[in-house]
């Protein structure tokens, strides 16, 4: 890792973004105290990790991305448990273990051993977990990575619930729509570097160079040759049943694109803008090919033999 | 105490071994058991006390829990005593056991002293098992040495050979070791008549080896997080 400088809004969502290897698990483990810097100095709302690491973390929730609850201990005694490292007080402690419960949609499992649940009701007991005693900031490492599809859409959901709810989040993924769905702010980091930090649609404007009008009639003959001569439009590409016009102003584009239709007795069947979207602003910045983000941390683990 | 207590290594270690050496020791010679108890209740200590350390930390570190720890606002002094008072009480009360299988066997005419003696022995061998694992993070990695150093340990300090029958230079590095002061507490108690200067110190140096094992466990943990 190089020097990282990051700044997060208070009662934001932000997200690390990049692919396995990144660094974003370091940083995680900088930022929560798991790993202590070679150099330089991290810090959590003024608190220096190396000179006050308890203070620091005293605001502090963090979900790895591996469980870090006892299997062994049931879900209610593992929230107790966590209760009890971060100093809720006794009469607290019961309270908060049934909300959280509550909130994560595992009350009826309280009484049953972490060993017995799935990925994902791992991963929501860890997010009540680290939530024990009200942190205000919640670090996230991957919190869908290994989960199907509805555990990870419960997460997400979950992580968006907390940040309405004024809990300020962190969260490292290598999924780009994880990193559109639940963050306000995202820093896009490749090779220890961060290349360039902005919220999403921000990401997705810088990004683009033209405007794109898709365009369907309801018939299929083509049109490109005619659609090019349109008045701002630079290029006309065919996709399907569609027409991507490349255009230099989309405003005044589609009331020519209506007057077209007319003129050639053409029914127009769907008609949208595009906007680039977080993909092609991460492949554009980064310069890095989109597969190296689906290649899982289990692909990059040197074999053992 | 599932997470603990209850596991294989423990079970070995903690309960077999010290009543295999013992009997290993024991059977087929004339023993004098006020010679032979405190030996086989402070390796109990010793054995039972450092098995659950062997478990603890690496296991914690393999499994991910102990990062849970890490990041709880809490010194990482407060984290090794935490895991030292579980083997400390692991080791406490397989010699409180060993203790009363034996008293049928032989007077034991200074109880609260000897059991005083299994107090401060356990938290010792605990730290001192805390030392041997915390540079490890598995326990397959961490049972062998630890297992090696115990048992070339329980050879010189004075379990099953006294340290007088033993040549100068080994006496030299008996008292070096902590369990010669915790065999030396015990058969003390064991023997009715207390020397208690001698006692204060077999206590006195077993606080101070203690210290020294937890220091450094903190120092090879805090290392390790780099």
């Amino acid at each position: 890792m190089t020097t990282l400088t990051l700044r997060f809004k208070k009662a934001n969502s932000s997200g690390f973004l990049g692919p396995n290897g990144a660094g974003k698990t370091t940083t995680i483990n900088i930022l929560t105290g798991v790993t202590k810097t070679t150099s330089g100095a991290a810090s959590i709302l003024g608190y220096n990790l190396a000179k006050e690491p308890v203070k620091a973390k005293e605001h502090i929730g963090v979900v790895p991305d591996t469980s870090n609850l006892y299997d062994e201990m049931t879900a209610w005694a593992n929230i107790i448990f966590c209760a009890k490292l971060h100093g809720v007080p006794k009469e607290k402690r019961e309270k908060r273990a049934n909300e959280l419960l509550e909130l994560v949609g595992l009350y009826d499992r309280r009484n049953d051993r972490l060993g017995t649940f799935s990925r994902g009701m791992k991963k929501r007991m860890m997010i009540a977990a680290a939530l024990v005693h009200e942190p205000e900031i919640l670090f996230l490492d991957e919190p869908t990575t290994g989960l199907d599809v509805q555990g990870a859409r419960e997460v997400r959901g979950l992580i968006r619930e907390l940040n309405r709810r004024g809990t300020t989040v962190f969260l490292t993924t290598h999924y780009l729509e994880e990193a559109d769905l639940c963050c306000q702010r995202i820093a896009i980091i490749a090779k220890g570097k961060i290349i360039t930090q902005d919220t999403p649609e921000k990401l997705k404007l810088s990004t683009q160079v033209e405007q794109v009008i898709e365009v369907s009639f309801d018939h299929t003959k083509d049109v490109s040759d005619k659609l090019k001569r349109l008045s701002h439009v630079r290029d006309v590409v065919t996709a399907g049943d569609k027409f991507r016009l490349s255009v230099d102003d989309s405003s005044e584009t589609l009331p020519l694109i209506f007057d077209f239709a007319k003129e050639n007795n053409l029914k127009i069947v769907s008609i949208n803008t595009l906007k680039p979207t977080l993909e092609d602003a991460f492949v554009k910045l980064t310069g890095l090919r989109l597969e190296v983000m689906s290649i899982e941390k289990e692909q990059m683990k040197p074999n053992r033999g | 105490m599932k997470i603990y207590f209850l596991k294989g290594p423990n079970l070995i270690f903690g309960l077999l071994l010290p009543i295999s050496l013992f009997l290993s020791f024991s059977i087929g010679r004339s023993v004098d058991l006020a010679f032979a108890i405190p030996g086989l209740v402070a390796i109990a200590a010793f054995f039972g006390a450092g098995a659950i350390q062997a478990i603890a930390l690496p296991l914690e570190r393999r499994t991910g829990t102990f990062n849970l720890l890490l990041t709880a606002p809490i010194s990482m002094f407060a984290i090794v005593l935490g895991k030292a008072l579980a083997g400390f009480f692991f080791g406490a009360m397989l010699s409180v056991a060993y203790t009363a299988i034996m008293i049928p066997f032989s007077p034991l005419p200074n109880l609260p002293v000897f059991f005083v003696g299994i107090m401060f022995s356990s938290f010792t061998f605990s730290a001192f098992g805390m030392l041997l694992s915390a540079p490890f993070r598995d326990i397959p990695q961490a049972m062998p040495p630890a297992t090696v150093v115990r048992i070339a340990m329980i050879f010189i300090s004075g379990v099953f050979i006294p340290l007088v029958a033993m040549p100068t230079f080994l006496q030299v590095v008996a008292y070096a070791l902590p369990l010669t002061y915790s065999v030396d507490s015990l058969r003390q108690a064991m023997s009715g008549s207390i020397n208690t200067q001698m006692f204060l110190i077999d206590l006195g140096a077993q606080v101070f080896f203690s210290l020294v094992f937890l220091a450094i466990t903190v120092w090879v943990l805090k290392k390790t997080i780099e």
